[in-house]
C-alpha cells in the first residue's frame, strides 16, 4: 500500500456513498464454488464483507429478505464500444476510431460518456462491468474495464488500461469485403495479386513498428542525452514487456492464423476476439493457454456452407478443447442479449457451468481483474444482482443490481417509453 | 469432270469461262468470299453424309442448292448439267448454324461478337455504349418518360454487312444469328438474318422476332429503373400500357369522331409489335421467377441464360416455355482469391451448367444454344461439346445450333433443316461436326460459298476487282 491516505479517502468517500447491508434467505451462486441455499450476504462499503449459510450480520447493517430470491455475480460484457458510441449516424457521438494505423496511445477510459442512455440499457439484464474496445487502422488503442455506473469516468473505471486493440492487415479487407467475395456496387473487383501486394506491404508496416517500439523500449532503458518521449511508441512498452495482452480481432481462418504467428514472432501476449473459424486451431489455442472473446453469437454464418448452428456452437467447441473464453458484444445497442447469447450456446453443446462463468469468473481472469470481479466472495466487489431465478434465461426477472455496493437503478430508456405509453391506455 | 486437277472438293464450273473463273478465283483468295449473282447458282454438294437435323443421316447423298433454296436433297438426286458440282466424299454436310440470341454484325459489338453482359443483373456498366445510355436515363422520370426502352429499334436496321464480327462467325460455321441490341431494359426488336451478304436488306431472314428485356441493374444513382424491383415493375407497367394502347388505338381508328385521339407511342408500338418476349434468367431462382412473371404479360414466351436449366427442367417443361442456353458455362472468376472456399452450390453450378441441355431434352423442354459471352465464335464447338459430354446426344445437341433454334423464334419453315424448299443455309465440314479436329470446309449461305477467311481483315467488298 503506497498510498494509504487515498485509500483511506476512497473508503470514506465510497462508505458516504454506500449503505452497508446484508441479504438474507436468498441462494447465492458465488460461481467460483457450488450454490449456497438460504444464505446470507454481507455488504461492507464497496466490498462483499462475507458470504455464507451462518455469516453474521453486524449491528446497523440493512437486512433485505431474499427468501426465494437469487444473487449471481454481476455479469461482465468483454467487448463493447459502451460509452464511445452513442447514436450510429451521429458523427458527434462517435468516438471510438483515429485515423492512421497506429494509435496505441488512445485510452478509451477518457473518451467514455458516463451519461450514455446505453449503459443502463445495458445493466438491464445484469450486466454490470463492460470492457470497452476501440477500433480503427492496426492498433486503435487502450481498452479500458469499466463499471456500468459513476458520474465520471473516474468512478466507472475498474481498469484504466487492460489491453491494446489490434486488427492485423487481411487479404479479405483488401477485397473490400468481410467474406472477400462480396462487393459493392460498381465497385471493380481487384486482382488477388495487387491485394496481395498490398497486405504484404501492410504486414512490414506492422513488423517495423513493433521494431520501432523495441528500439524506444531499449533507448528508455539506457537514456542518453536528448532521449526525445514519444506517447505512441511509450503505449507499447507494457506490450511489449507482456503485461497487457493484444486483443487480436481476427474472424476468418487466415486471419487467426496471421494472429497467432504474429504473436509467436513478436512474443506477444494475445486475446484472440471475434473467432469464427477456430476449428484448424482449438488445440493449437489451448495448448498455447490463449484465451478467446467469442463474436455476436447472433449472426448468420459465416459462410454459404457453414454449419447452420455457427457461430453458435463455437463456445461448446472451445470448452470442450480446454480454452478459456468470455462473451462480447462489440456493439452498444445488444450487450443485454448476452446472457441470452450464453443460453443459447448452451442449447448449442456448451455446459451451463461454464457459460455463467463466461460471462462473470472467467472474463475478470482474462482480463486480470478475478481479485476484484467475477464472483461472490469474501473481498470482492459488491456487484451482483437480485433474481427471481436465473439470468440467462429471458423471463428472468432482475430485482436490484448493486455495483461498488451502491444500488443501482435498472430504468432504462426502455422502460421509460414502456411507463409513458402505458398511460395512453 | 476436271476432278483430277483440282482433288476433292473442289469445285467445277463448266458454264463459266476460264477468264471469269479466273477473276472469280481472285475475289476469293482477296476477300474469302465467293459472291456469285445470287439466284442464278445451282450448286451441287454430292456423296457427302447429310445431317439434315430433321431426319435420319443421310450417309451418301447429294444436296441440290437453286437460287439461293434448297431443291433437292437425297441419296438418288440427278445432278442438272448446269450445277457447280462439289465433290463431298469425306465431307459432312450440316444445316447452317443458328445464334439465337447474337450481336454479330451489330453495333454495339462490333468487331469482338462479345455481348454486354445482360442477362444477370451486374455491376455498373463499363463500355462507352453502356455508360452513353446510362448517361442518357440519368435525367429520365418515371415509366410515363420510358427510359432505358428502344422497343421499337430493330436490329435490322442497325444491322452492318462489313462487320468483322460476321466473319469469324461464318469461320465457325454459322450462317445465321438472330441479333439484338442488348442495352436497355426494352433492349429492342430481334431480327433474323444471314451472317453474309453486301447489303443488310439481302440479309434479313425474319423481323420482328422478338422483344428482349435486359436487365441492367445499375444500383444507385444509374437512373430510373436501376434496381431489379424497379425494372420489373417497370416491364409490368409497360406491357400493361401496351394493352390499352392497343385497345384504344383500335378504338379511335374505328370512329374518331367524339374521341380524344391517344397520343402515339413508339415504345408501345414496339411492344406490341413483338411476336414473343425474351426474359433473362440463369439461377433456378431467376427460372421460377420469369416463368411467373412472363406468365402475367401474356406474350409467347422465350428465357434465355440457363446456367442452372439442369435444376429447373421441370419447372420449364410444366410451363412449355423453351430456354435459350448461353455457351459461356460458369467459371470461376480470373484473379479470385485463391484462398476462398466457394460456395457448394457455385461449384455444383459450375460443374452441372454443361449438363442443362441434356436435362431439358429429358424433360421434354425446346433449348438452342446461343454464343453469350463465348468471346470467339472459334470456341463455341467447344463449348457445345462439354454439353455433349455432360450426356447430350449429338443429335440433340446438333438440333440446339440449327433446328431448335428456328422453331422457337417461328423461322422454322424457311431454316434449321436441310429440306427442300428452305433456305439454302449449309455448314460444310471435313469431318464430325463435334470433332475437335474438324474443320469447316466452306458453308453456304443463300447458296453462296463462303469459305474461311482471315479473320483479323475485316472483308472489303471494294477490293474485289
Amino acid at each position: 500500500m503506497r498510498c494509504p491516505k487515498l485509500l483511506v479517502f476512497l473508503a470514506i468517500t465510497a462508505s458516504l456513498r454506500a449503505e452497508n447491508f446484508a441479504i438474507r434467505g436468498a441462494t447465492i451462486h458465488p460461481v467460483s464454488a457450488p450454490d449456497v441455499p438460504n444464505a446470507v450476504l454481507v455488504v461492507t462499503g464497496d466490498r462483499i464483507a462475507d458470504m455464507g449459510p451462518k455469516a453474521a450480520i453486524p449491528k446497523g447493517y440493512k437486512i433485505i429478505e431474499g427468501k426465494g430470491l437469487h444473487v449471481y455475480p454481476g455479469m461482465i460484457d468483454s467487448a463493447s464500444v459502451l460509452g464511445l458510441s452513442e447514436i450510429g449516424s451521429i458523427r458527434e457521438t462517435q468516438d471510438f476510431t483515429e485515423l492512421g494505423d497506429f494509435n496505441p496511445q488512445l485510452r478509451t477510459i477518457v473518451a467514455i460518456n458516463p451519461g450514455s442512455e446505453h449503459i443502463a440499457v445495458t445493466r438491464a439484464s445484469g450486466i454490470t462491468t463492460s470492457v470497452v474496445v476501440p477500433s480503427g487502422g492496426v492498433i486503435g488503442g487502450q481498452a479500458s474495464i469499466v463499471h456500468l455506473d459513476g458520474w465520471t469516468w473516474e468512478e466507472m473505471a475498474v481498469e484504466k488500461s487492460t489491453a491494446m486493440q489490434m486488427r492485423l492487415p487481411s487479404i479479405e479487407a483488401g477485397f473490400g469485403g468481410r467474406g472477400g467475395g462480396g462487393r459493392g456496387f460498381g465497385a471493380a473487383r481487384r486482382p488477388f495479386a495487387e491485394v496481395k501486394r498490398r497486405y504484404d506491404e501492410q504486414m512490414q508496416q506492422v513488423r517495423l513498428f513493433f521494431e520501432q517500439a523495441r528500439a524506444y523500449q531499449m533507448r528508455k532503458a539506457n537514456p542518453v542525452l536528448g532521449f526525445k518521449p514519444d506517447l505512441r511508441l511509450e503505449a507499447m512498452i507494457p506490450v511489449l514487456e507482456g503485461k497487457k495482452p493484444l486483443i487480436i480481432v481476427a474472424e476468418k481462418e487466415r486471419g487467426i492464423r496471421d494472429a497467432l504467428a504474429f504473436a509467436e514472432r513478436e512474443k506477444v501476449k494475445i486475446v484472440l476476439a471475434g473467432v469464427r473459424e477456430i476449428d484448424p486451431f482449438l488445440e493449437e489455442i489451448a495448448k498455447k493457454n490463449i484465451p478467446v472473446v467469442l463474436p455476436d453469437l447472433y449472426q448468420v454464418p459465416i459462410e454459404d456452407d457453414a454449419s447452420i448452428d455457427e457461430p453458435l456452437d463455437i463456445p461448446g467447441k472451445l470448452a470442450k478443447a480446454g480454452i478459456k473464453f468470455a462473451f462480447g458484444s462489440y456493439n452498444i445497442e445488444r450487450p443485454r442479449n448476452l446472457p441470452f447469447q450464453a443460453a443459447n450456446a448452451v442449447a448449442n453443446g456448451l455446459s451451463y457451468d461454464l457459460a455463467l462463468k463466461a460471462l462473470t469468473l472467467h472474463a475478470a481472469e482474462i482480463w486480470g481483474v478475478a481479485d476484484r470481479l467475477g464472483s461472490i466472495d469474501k473481498g470482492k466487489f459488491a456487484d451482483f444482482i437480485l433474481t427471481d431465478g436465473d439470468p440467462l434465461e429471458t423471463k428472468t426477472q432482475i430485482k436490484q443490481m448493486w455495483i461498488l455496493g451502491n444500488p443501482v437503478s435498472l430504468e432504462t430508456r426502455h422502460t421509460q417509453l414502456y411507463d409513458r405509453y402505458k398511460k395512453r391506455l | 469432270m476436271d476432278k483430277t486437277a483440282q482433288g476433292a472438293g473442289a469445285i467445277n464450273c463448266y458454264p463459266i469461262p476460264f477468264m471469269t473463273r479466273h477473276l472469280v478465283l481472285t475475289a476469293l483468295l482477296a476477300s474469302g468470299v465467293w459472291a456469285q449473282p445470287a439466284g442464278t447458282t445451282v450448286i451441287a454438294i454430292r456423296d457427302a453424309q447429310i445431317h439434315s437435323a430433321n431426319g435420319p443421316v443421310i450417309s451418301k447423298g447429294t444436296v441440290l442448292v437453286r437460287n439461293g433454296l434448297i431443291e433437292a436433297v437425297g441419296d438418288k438426286v440427278s445432278i442438272p448439267p448446269e450445277a457447280w458440282v462439289v465433290d463431298g466424299a469425306g465431307l459432312h454436310v450440316y444445316p447452317g448454324l443458328i445464334d439465337p440470341l447474337s450481336t454479330w454484325g451489330l453495333p454495339v459489338a462490333a468487331g469482338t461478337g462479345r455481348p454486354t453482359q445482360a442477362p444477370a443483373p451486374g455491376p455498373t456498366p463499363t463500355t462507352p455504349a453502356q455508360l452513353e445510355q446510362r448517361i442518357q436515363t440519368l435525367d429520365d422520370g418515371g415509366p410515363e418518360e420510358r427510359p432505358s426502352n428502344t422497343s421499337w429499334v430493330r436490329a435490322a436496321d442497325l444491322l452492318d454487312p462489313k462487320s468483322a464480327a460476321l466473319v469469324s462467325a461464318r469461320n465457325a460455321g454459322y450462317t445465321t444469328a438472330i441479333g439484338f441490341a442488348m442495352t436497355n431494359v426494352f433492349a429492342g426488336q430481334g431480327s433474323a438474318y444471314n451472317l453474309a451478304g453486301t447489303r443488310a436488306g439481302q440479309m434479313v431472314v425474319g423481323d420482328p422476332v422478338g422483344q428482349m428485356v435486359t436487365l441492367p441493374v445499375r444500383g444507385f444513382g444509374g437512373g430510373f429503373p436501376g434496381s431489379l424491383m424497379g425494372i420489373l415493375s417497370y416491364v409490368r407497367q409497360i406491357y400493361i400500357d401496351a394493352d390499352y394502347y392497343k385497345a384504344a388505338q383500335a378504338l379511335y381508328s374505328q370512329n374518331p369522331v367524339g374521341l380524344q385521339r391517344p397520343a402515339y407511342d413508339r415504345a408501345l408500338d414496339g411492344v406490341i409489335a413483338s411476336p414473343r418476349l425474351l426474359l433473362p434468367a440463369s439461377r433456378l431462382a431467376e427460372i421460377d421467377r420469369m416463368l411467373r412473371f412472363g406468365k402475367e404479360m401474356k406474350q409467347p414466351l422465350v428465357l434465355y441464360g440457363g446456367a442452372e436449366a439442369f435444376r429447373a427442367a421441370s419447372l420449364l417443361a410444366a410451363a412449355k416455355v423453351p430456354m435459350l442456353v448461353n455457351l459461356r458455362w460458369p467459371e470461376r472468376e480470373r484473379d479470385l482469391d485463391p484462398f476462398i472456399k466457394e460456395p457448394l452450390r457455385t461449384l455444383e453450378t459450375r460443374d452441372l451448367a454443361p449438363s442443362s441441355p441434356a436435362e431439358l431434352v429429358k424433360a421434354g423442354v425446346r433449348f438452342a444454344f446461343y454464343s453469350g459471352g463465348v468471346e470467339r465464335p472459334a470456341d463455341l464447338r467447344k463449348a457445345v461439346k462439354k454439353a455433349i459430354d455432360a450426356g447430350l446426344s449429338k443429335e440433340e445437341a446438333l438440333k440446339g445450333l440449327t433446328l431448335y433454334p428456328a422453331q422457337i423464334f417461328g423461322l422454322d419453315n424457311r431454316l434449321g433443316s436441310i429440306e427442300v424448299g428452305k433456305i439454302a443455309n449449309l455448314t460444310i465440314m471435313d469431318g464430325d461436326l463435334f470433332d475437335e479436329k474438324s474443320k469447316l470446309k466452306f458453308t453456304l449461305i443463300d447458296g453462296s460459298k463462303y469459305e474461311p477467311a482471315p479473320e483479323a481483315a475485316p472483308a472489303n467488298p471494294e477490293s474485289t476487282q
